[in-house]
Order: C-alpha cells, then sequence, then structure tokens
C-alpha cells in the first residue's frame, strides 16, 4: 500500500541502509500478520499443553463463538479504516437479533434474515446521516444513536426476550456444513465480502482515502458524505447479519442482549491491526483477532480460570498487542542513544566539527 | 477521531442553561410533587453521582484524552472501601478508595505516556481488567455493610451535592487559575507544540488519569454508600454516559472547559418522567434524542454561519 510511505516522515540525506530497510518491513510484517502468527501460536501452545482443546468439537465450537463478534467487525474495520467508528453496533444488535427472533416465529428464516439486515441498515444509515450531513462528530453521533436505539428496543419489546427455537432457524446459529460451523461460514463469507469491498471497489479506495487524508480525499474528489453514509449503512448491515446468527445461536434475544458489545468489536477491530487513526488496516487481522479471542476464551474455560480472572487476561492481551510498537520504538531510542554515547566517548569530539 | 471529524461539535452553554428551565418548567406545570424540596434534593444526588465522574472526564477531555475504564475503577474502589471500612474505620478506607482510583487511572496514564498505547485503547483495555479485579476481589459476591451509618454519611442529605460542586470549583479553579491547568489545556490543543515549549506533556498526563481516577473513585464511594453495599458489578455502562453528560454540558470533544449543567439536566428529566410514571425504558431515549438534538443544533448552526460568511 502507497499510504504505508506517507506515515513515515523521509530524513533527508538519510543513508539508506539495509537496517532501515529491514526496520521497517519488520513493522509491516507485524502490523499485517502479527495477530495472524500469534493467534497459530496460541493454537499451538494450547493444543499441546490444554487436554481437550485440540478435538475437532472444540475447535468447532472456538471457530463457532468467533462468527458473533466476527460479523459486526468486519463492519467495523471498514469504518475504522476510514477514521469514523461505530459505538451503537451493541444496541443495533440486541434490536436486530429482538426482531429476527420475533419475526422468525412469525414468518420463517428468510423474512427474519430480510428484516435484521434492513434495521441493521436503517439504523446505518441514521447515523451516516447524522455524520455526514448534520456534521456530529461520530464518537458522539453513534453515542446518541446507542442510547437511543437502546431506549427504542427496550419500549419496542416492553423488556421481554423474544424465544423461538424453530429448526430452519435455529440451523443458522447452530448447525454444521462439512463439519464446518454455519455461523463461521457466513463470518468467512463477510471477511471474503470485506475484503473485496476493499480492495476490490472504488468504495474501498475512497475508504482508505479518507481515512489517510480526508482533506486531500475531499480535494481530489472523493465523495466524502455518500462514503460515509455508505461506510455506516455496511456497519449497519453487518451488525444485522451477525445479529441474526446469534438469536439463531441462542434461540433468543432481548433488549439487553450482549452489554459492552461495541468495545469488544473495537477492541477486535484494533488487535487486528487497523489504526484507530485510520487510513490502515486489514481483513485478515480482524478475522484472526476474532479468533484469537474466542480461543483464549475457551482455552481459559478449559483451565478451569474463572470467569472473572479471563476479563483480566482479555485486557491484558489486548494491552500487550498494542504496546509492542511503543516498547519496540522505546527501545530503539535507548540503543540509538546508548550507540551515541559509547561513540561520543571513544573519539572525542575535535574542533573543527563544533 | 477528530482528524476526521471537522467542526467544533459543542453546545452552547445558554443552550443547556434555557433547556433546564423549559424542562424544570414544563415538569413543575406537569407534576405536583417536581418542585418540591425533597424532590430537588432527589435530582441533585441523582445528578452528582455522573457529574462527579463528568468532572474528571471533562479534565481528561480537555488534555485530548478520554478515560473509558471509570465505571470499572468507581466499582473496585467502591468495593475496596466497603471491605476496609469494618477493618481500619470509615476515613482511612474512604482515603484507600480514593488512592485506589488514583492508582488506576496513574496505569492508565503510564500506558498511554511510556508505551505509547492510544488513550482510547489503553482504558479499553483497563476497563476489563479493572472490572475484572472489582469482580475477582469480591469473588462476584456483595459486600453488605450492617449498621455503618458513618459510611452512609457521603451519600445522606447534601453531601453528593456539597462534593460534587466542591469537586467542580477545584477543577475551575485549576483548570483557570493553575499552571498545571494551562499545561492540560496546552497538550489538549496540540501535545507536539506543547512539548517544544517545554511543558512536561507526559507528566501532565499522568497527573490527569489520576485525577480522573480519584473522581471515578469517588463516584464509586457514593455509589456504594447510598445503598450500603459493594459489588463488582457496580457503574456498568457509566463511562458512556459520563461522555456524553461531558458534550451536553458543552465541553467540546477537542479541549475545552467544564461544565456540570450536563449531568443535572439529564438527571431532571429523568427524575420528571418517573414522576411522570412513565416506563424507565424511556430515559435512554430521552438522553439520546437530548444528545443528538442539542449538537445537531449547534453544528447546524455552525453551518449557516459559514455559509454566510464564506462566498
Amino acid at each position: 500500500m502507497s499510504i504505508r510511505q506517507t506515515d513515515q516522515p523521509t530524513i533527508p540525506d538519510a543513508p539508506a541502509t539495509g537496517n532501515t530497510i529491514n526496520q521497517l518491513d519488520w513493522d509491516l510484517l507485524w502490523e499485517r500478520f502479527g495477530i495472524a502468527v500469534v493467534t497459530v501460536v496460541i493454537w499451538l501452545i494450547a493444543g499441546l499443553t490444554t487436554p481437550g482443546f485440540a478435538n475437532t468439537d472444540n475447535l468447532v465450537s472456538v471457530l463457532r463463538q468467533s462468527a458473533f463478534v466476527g460479523v459486526s467487525a468486519v463492519g467495523m474495520t471498514i469504518a475504522i479504516i476510514a477514521g469514523a467508528f461505530d459505538l451503537s453496533v451493541g444496541s443495533t444488535q440486541a434490536l436486530c437479533a429482538w426482531a429476527a427472533v420475533s419475526v422468525a416465529k412469525l414468518a420463517g428464516v428468510f423474512p427474519a434474515f430480510a428484516v435484521a439486515v434492513t434495521l441493521g441498515g436503517i439504523v446505518g444509515l441514521c447515523n451516516g446521516f447524522l455524520v455526514s450531513l448534520v456534521r456530529i462528530p461520530a464518537f458522539i453521533a453513534t453515542l446518541g444513536t446507542m442510547f437511543l436505539v437502546n431506549g427504542l428496543t427496550y419500549i419496542v419489546t416492553n423488556g421481554q426476550t423474544a424465544r423461538f427455537s424453530g429448526k430452519p432457524f435455529v440451523w443458522w446459529g447452530n448447525g454444521q456444513v462439512m463439519g464446518l460451523p454455519v455461523p463461521s461460514l457466513v463470518f468467512l463469507g463477510c471477511a471474503l465480502v470485506g475484503v473485496a469491498i476493499l480492495h476490490r471497489t472504488s468504495f474501498g479506495r475512497f475508504v482508505y482515502a479518507i481515512g489517510s487524508n480526508r482533506e486531500a480525499a475531499n480535494v481530489a474528489g472523493v465523495p466524502i458524505v455518500k462514503t460515509t453514509i455508505l461506510i455506516f449503512v455496511v456497519v449497519g448491515l453487518f451488525t444485522g447479519l451477525g445479529a441474526m446468527l446469534l438469536g439463531a445461536r441462542l434461540y433468543s434475544a432481548g433488549p439487553g442482549l450482549e452489554p459492552g458489545f461495541e468495545l469488544n468489536v473495537i477492541a477486535t477491530v484494533v488487535l487486528g491491526g487497523t489504526r484507530l487513526a485510520g487510513g490502515r488496516g486489514s481483513m485478515l487481522g480482524t478475522v484472526a483477532a476474532a479468533i484469537l479471542f474466542a480461543t483464549l476464551a475457551n482455552v481459559l474455560n478449559l483451565n478451569h480460570v474463572d470467569a472473572f480472572v479471563q476479563r483480566v487476561v482479555v485486557g491484558l492481551v489486548l494491552l500487550l498487542a498494542l504496546s509492542v510498537e511503543g516498547v519496540r520504538r522505546r527501545l530503539a531510542e535507548y540503543w540509538t542513544k546508548r550507540a551515541a554515547r559509547t561513540s561520543q566517548a571513544s573519539q572525542p569530539v575535535r574542533e573543527d566539527q563544533l | 477521531m477528530n482528524a476526521n471529524q471537522p467542526r467544533s461539535a459543542r453546545v452552547a452553554s445558554s443552550q443547556v442553561g434555557l433547556m433546564l428551565l423549559i424542562v424544570c418548567g414544563a415538569f413543575t406545570i406537569l407534576s405536583r410533587q417536581f418542585l418540591t424540596p425533597g424532590n430537588l434534593l432527589n435530582v441533585c444526588t441523582s445528578a452528582s453521582v455522573v457529574a462527579i465522574v463528568g468532572l474528571g472526564m471533562t479534565l481528561a477531555i480537555a488534555s485530548g484524552n478520554f478515560d473509558l475504564s471509570v465505571g470499572s475503577t468507581a466499582a473496585f474502589a467502591g468495593c475496596v472501601t466497603m471491605s476496609l471500612v469494618q477493618r481500619i474505620g470509615v476515613a482511612p478506607a474512604i482515603l484507600a478508595g480514593l488512592a485506589t482510583g488514583a492508582s488506576v487511572g496513574l496505569i492508565n496514564g503510564l500506558i498511554v505516556t511510556e508505551l505509547g498505547v492510544p488513550a482510547f485503547i489503553a482504558t479499553l483495555g483497563m476497563l476489563t481488567i479493572v472490572r475484572g479485579a472489582a469482580l475477582i476481589y469480591t469473588g462476584g459476591r456483595d459486600i453488605y455493610l450492617y449498621g455503618q451509618t458513618q459510611y452512609k454519611i457521603l451519600s445522606s442529605g447534601f453531601a453528593p451535592v456539597l462534593l460534587a460542586l466542591a469537586l467542580a470549583f477545584v477543577l475551575w479553579f485549576v483548570l483557570q487559575h493553575t499552571r498545571f491547568g494551562r499545561h492540560i489545556l496546552a497538550t489538549g490543543s496540540n501535545a507536539a507544540s506543547a512539548r517544544r515549549v517545554g511543558v512536561r506533556t507526559s507528566l501532565v498526563l499522568l497527573g490527569v488519569f489520576s485525577i480522573v481516577g480519584a473522581t471515578a473513585a469517588l463516584s464509586g464511594l457514593v455509589l456504594s454508600a447510598q445503598v450500603l453495599t459493594g459489588n463488582g458489578r457496580l457503574a456498568t455502562g457509566l463511562e458512556l454516559s459520563a461522555i456524553a453528560v461531558v458534550v451536553l454540558g458543552g465541553t467540546p470533544l477537542t479541549g475545552g472547559k467544564a461544565s456540570i449543567s450536563g449531568s443535572v439536566l439529564v438527571a431532571v428529566i429523568n427524575n420528571g418522567l418517573n414522576l411522570l410514571n412513565i416506563s424507565i425504558f424511556y430515559q435512554n431515549v430521552t438522553l439520546g434524542l437530548l444528545l443528538l438534538g442539542a449538537i445537531a443544533l449547534e453544528a447546524l448552526g455552525h453551518r449557516r454561519t459559514k455559509q454566510l460568511t464564506t462566498p
């Protein structure tokens, strides 16, 4: 990606030694594939140390578990690459899941699917409208719709949980195709669609452009308003789809479905290497991060680690992964300073150099 | 975030005041119980818990950062204090609670300044960690205090309101009349420039995050004193309410001033809806509508003046 180049200020007259180039490549590699590699390593370690991890049933359940946050995270990745983000996905998820379960009971699977996705799209449209035309910062706009949608869901549902266990519907959350869980297949499909959107469409290029430099994108003729609205609609559509899967998985959905879901989704995207500042990010990272979080929960469960400790571990993993870059920069600074000091000590500064 | 979003999205304090007057007037007409001393005290008490966190959050936002861990910190500090009251007495326990909050804040600050993690993510991680710590500390159970009337003093009568007002005064004074306050605003408006002119931004941020942690702890203490129960699940979601109230109170997300009118407004509306027997479900709807409505009015007004001035 050419975006990469604009991000690193080049020092004039800096010698292009092989060392600096390697240094930069490591950054890029870590950003692109770091989390995927970490996930694979954790799977290997878990397989060797945790009895019960490396059997098909368990792996299937890990993959299934990763899908519910993952589908929403696909949309959120696109939003965060564009430098926006959406705090309303938790409320939207509860609303869509409740609607999906209720409609599935009345009319069947495909109407449920349509209603969930449409509702998600409508919330996204509102968000996009508020951010692009009314010009409210995404953080505040989606914070507002978060409260609004949450309240509306409570009013519409009257605080009640909808339940439905019809076979064709719950298959979407619990079924398997060729040994793979249906939600994971949907998640995979969504991730591929996300990659296609980001790298094969003009919309995707606009997303990267807006995220790297909004003003420049505007000057270059990127339709900011249209793109922004579409971004939030995409987030809503994916969230609606993920919500339906979760409703199907649980056979039920109510207004207080998953408190803190929005922050989980954002954490997943960020752990996957997407920059909150925008302009950079990858779908592979998001998929890996979703699987990583699900794996962690699973491994900790298998080792009988208490649910409260699990929260601490999850937070620590997020902080560790995100501080790698800062720590490395600190170390590099330290080594350069040290090298400078030793070279100064060995060669006293000559007067003509001063 | 703000790189992508133009405009100063902020609510004018006069608007908040006006809305407050209108809402109070409407409730006075609609409900006979609204304008009674007892009820007004209720309004102020419930406003003060969020106001206390909001005040700390205002400082964080003024310095260009967020703290998402305040809800967890409030719960953790509440639990620590409740468990210590019986053993070491009320005042030392309260100090211990505040110290707990300040240390959580200090850790937030260290992660942000030393490890270079953006505040949003650093405090998001700490939200999960500290919540976990609170639940581990209590073992997921409630801590009750039987017959500890001394501790109840934190939440009885005018105490929460006085605490909030005193805190507002102190923080206002710090922001407007001290070097530390000016450094906070300098860091918030442009950290790189602030560093160039000799502001030690790392130290400033460490201070800010510690203060935010301590205020979060204080609100946790008030909350736990209200019910005389410590619980690891206390104050879930407080972080986003606090940010909403700060924005509603007229603090732009890009740095600015302190205002507690936002939390009073929200408390008045919630109280009025309760008195009118309207379902609690509507409270989030009103908060969302208020937030969006107020900011939208401001943003649209801003755009109109801009269109008028630019050819």
